[in-house]
């Protein structure tokens, strides 16, 4: 790039710089600026700790949002000042990856790789460029009483897509402005990952196992794309949020859900009786109770100027001592280190040990560059099913084209 | 006594140029860039090519268009409301302070905060709904259905503006010399007439002034998108400024996303500008 182009690039970041020092630390410590979304009362207990092992590093914490947390990344990036270290989520890290940012860890890191799940997430091509952190999924909440109520047994909530289709209808079928189950709709960004769980189960997938070859048509993702549409006439259609509400007031049968819904509904919801379940599953005895799965990992920038420090305090994060608290104080994702299943937090606490066991049948989205504009093919071409624009097989068959055209074109 | 006032603009004037000026003529010059703002060091000139590219793209003239409706949807609808709402208030002989203050109220509330209640009113099982039920009526899907996702979004723009435009139109109203609506009375004229020969012309000024200040507000609408339906459901809410937001912070396509903003600032240049030559003409 020529100097006119560096000139503008720096101008553009100017406002975002002056701003937004992140400098290195005046009492000889290494300073190693982390960005993470965990409220600041859930992390410094576990940065404390790591100050304590580690009194050479001094960690600046910072809590980014969800809503701007990206955009506040993108924009340090530009400005050639990122964190040392970041928590990515796997649906960001792809385009990271892509564009050189992160550093390759694979070498430094072969210790970790029995010891943490989520791996997929994090590398592209047998590389890691990030290191699995948090992993999060989603399960099935099932209101008990809506199922009573429709003649179904709440001691065996439906298990299969048969039984499940069935106990949807039921519940639709009792009226009075409940509804069988809260399907996703007008918020296209969350669309495949609502559907592809059905997909993953029944064999299906995005990408072969090269990645360089579109299989969205496939007869198993038609077949589950076919099946997911034969709920929406049972379903309440609305926002992630607002099907977590209808829930907790008792108005949906069924939710597919994350565990943050287990902090929240003791409170707001006490009279509520409910259960989580694994996803359905195909039959009983094929496919899988699949569901999304969405890491939370972590990743060194190229622009940092403290590499070696930000592997110290990653690598402290990921034990499975230093997780565990976090997924506890926050509740929202767990642990990818493997032993955590073992906690004896999910002896006491039966509804998040059904996330740990989903997290064995979850399936990541495929690290890939272009990750993004398949994303948004995905789910474009599953809106217009789900709004009755184009049939299963003429949106999934549009989509594996239009992907097809996406990964033969040049980069 | 120059050189002071000239001290007291320095403050503004430096927070102007740096977070102003500044960001908009390196907006302007990367607009001619290929600019992936991960990979700042691979940025390259590629003149003219961000617009041909935007012109060239029917996302382009699909976000152009929804924001075309929202702003001619809007804009006849905030007036006229605000219009009649000020007439009214000025009509009040008891309780002026209480209703000026409670048609004003939206616009001490932050956007987002009016986008999430009304996401909640318009949710399928919100307030609105259950009214409907009640009432015995279907629900009306308001935020899902392509078709009505734009008008639910205006709707409440509307809401949110009409007071402060009421309470400028309500203020120019107040500076009309009451000497002159009573020769006006006296000399025989009706209420209507009075509206339309005297107090119309009085306030047109400020009328001008919100029509230019809704139209710029009405074009740069964002926040209620982000908040409410994020571009869908099938991009029936996807306007301008959403899609160049998309462009930036999810494509990292940023020289494009620049390209887009100016496109944006002429168009809304250029109607400002027509707005302007319309409304210097005499009465």
């Amino acid at each position: 790039m020529g100097s006119r182009g560096h000139s503008v690039v720096t101008l553009a970041v100017a406002a975002a710089l002056a701003l937004g020092g992140c400098g290195q630390g005046g009492t000889g410590k290494r300073a190693v600026v982390f960005w993470q979304f965990s409220p600041l009362t859930a992390i410094q207990p576990i940065l404390d700790r790591f100050h304590r092992e580690h009194p050479d590093i001094e960690v600046q914490v910072e809590q980014l949002t969800w809503q701007s947390g990206r955009e506040k990344m993108v924009a340090a990036i530009a400005a050639g000042r990122p964190p040392d270290l970041a928590e990515l989520g796997s649906t960001f890290i792809p385009g990271l990856v892509a564009d050189s940012t992160l550093i390759d860890l694979t070498d430094s890191i072969p210790d970790l790789k029995p010891l943490l799940r989520g791996w997929s997430a994090a590398e592209y091509r047998g590389r890691a460029y990030a290191i699995p952190w948090m992993l999060g999924t989603r399960a099935m909440y099932v209101n008990t009483d809506l199922l009573r109520r429709a003649g179904l047994s709440p001691e065996h909530p439906p298990l299969t897509w048969a039984e499940f289709a069935n106990a949807v209808e039921r519940i639709d079928a009792l009226g009075g402005g409940v509804k069988g189950f809260g399907m996703n709709s007008g918020e296209r960004e969350v669309l495949f990952k609502k559907f592809m769980p059905f997909a993953w189960g029944n064999g299906g997938d995005i990408l072969d196992s090269t990645l360089t070859r579109s299989v969205v048509s496939s007869p198993q993702n038609i077949e589950a794309l076919r099946y997911y549409l034969t709920l929406k006439p049972h379903s309440l259609l609305d926002r992630q949020e607002m099907l977590d509400e209808a829930f907790t007031r008792g108005r949906v049968g069924f939710a597919i859900s994350g565990p943050w819904m287990l902090r929240k509904l003791p409170t707001s919801a006490p009279e509520l009786h409910f259960v989580v379940t694994l996803m359905p599953r195909p039959t009983a005895r094929n496919g899988t109770p699949a569901s999304f799965a969405g890491a939370e990992a972590l990743g060194i920038f190229r622009g940092s100027k403290e590499k070696a420090a930000a592997l110290t305090l990653a690598r402290f994060l990921v034990k499975e001592q230093n997780a565990m608290p976090l997924y506890v104080a926050t509740g929202n994702a767990f642990p990818a280190a493997a032993m955590a299943e073992q906690d004896t937090y999910f002896v006491s606490h039966p509804r998040d040990k059904v996330f740990v066991e989903q997290l064995r049948t979850a399936v990541a989205p495929p690290v890939h560059p272009k990750w993004v504009e398949i994303e948004e093919i995905l789910n474009a071409e599953l809106e217009e099913a789900i709004y009755g624009k184009k049939s299963p097989e003429e949106a999934l068959r549009s989509a594996d084209a239009r992907i097809g055209a996406l990964l033969a074109a040049r980069p | 006594m120059k050189v002071q006032s000239i001290a007291g603009l320095l403050p503004w004037s430096f927070f102007f140029a740096v977070f102003g000026l500044l960001p908009l003529l390196a907006a302007l010059a990367l607009s001619f860039y290929d600019m992936n703002p991960l990979r700042p060091d691979l940025t390259h000139w590629i003149g003219a090519g961000n617009y041909t590219r935007a012109v060239q793209s029917p996302a382009f003239w699909h976000a152009l268009r929804t924001t075309a409706i929202f702003v001619v949807g809007t804009l006849p609808m905030t007036l006229t409301l605000a219009y009649l709402v000020a007439a009214l208030l000025g009509r009040l002989r008891r309780g002026e302070a209480l209703f000026r203050a409670a048609i004003f109220f939206p616009a001490t509330l932050s956007m987002v905060v009016i986008a999430l209640v009304f996401k909640s009113l318009y949710a399928e099982q919100g307030l609105l709904n259950g009214w409907l039920e009640a009432a015995g009526l279907p629900p009306v899907h308001w935020l899902q259905d392509p078709r009505l996702a734009l008008p639910s979004i205006m709707l409440m723009d509307v809401w949110s503006s009409v007071g402060y435009y009421a309470i400028l139109i309500l203020a120019a109203r107040k500076t009309l010399p009451i000497e002159q609506l009573e020769a006006a009375r006296l000399e025989g004229m009706r209420a209507r007439e009075i509206e339309r020969r005297i107090v119309l012309p009085h306030v047109r000024p400020v009328i001008l002034f919100v029509i230019l200040l809704n139209t710029i507000r009405s074009f740069q609408i964002f926040i209620e998108v982000f908040v409410l339906t994020r571009g869908g459901p099938l991009e029936s809410t996807l306007t301008l400024v959403y899609h160049l937001y998309e462009r930036a912070f999810y494509h990292f396509e940023m020289g494009y996303a620049c390209a887009l903003a100016y496109i944006l600032l002429f168009i809304v240049g250029l109607i400002l500008f027509a707005q302007r030559r319309l409304g210097a003409r005499p009465a």
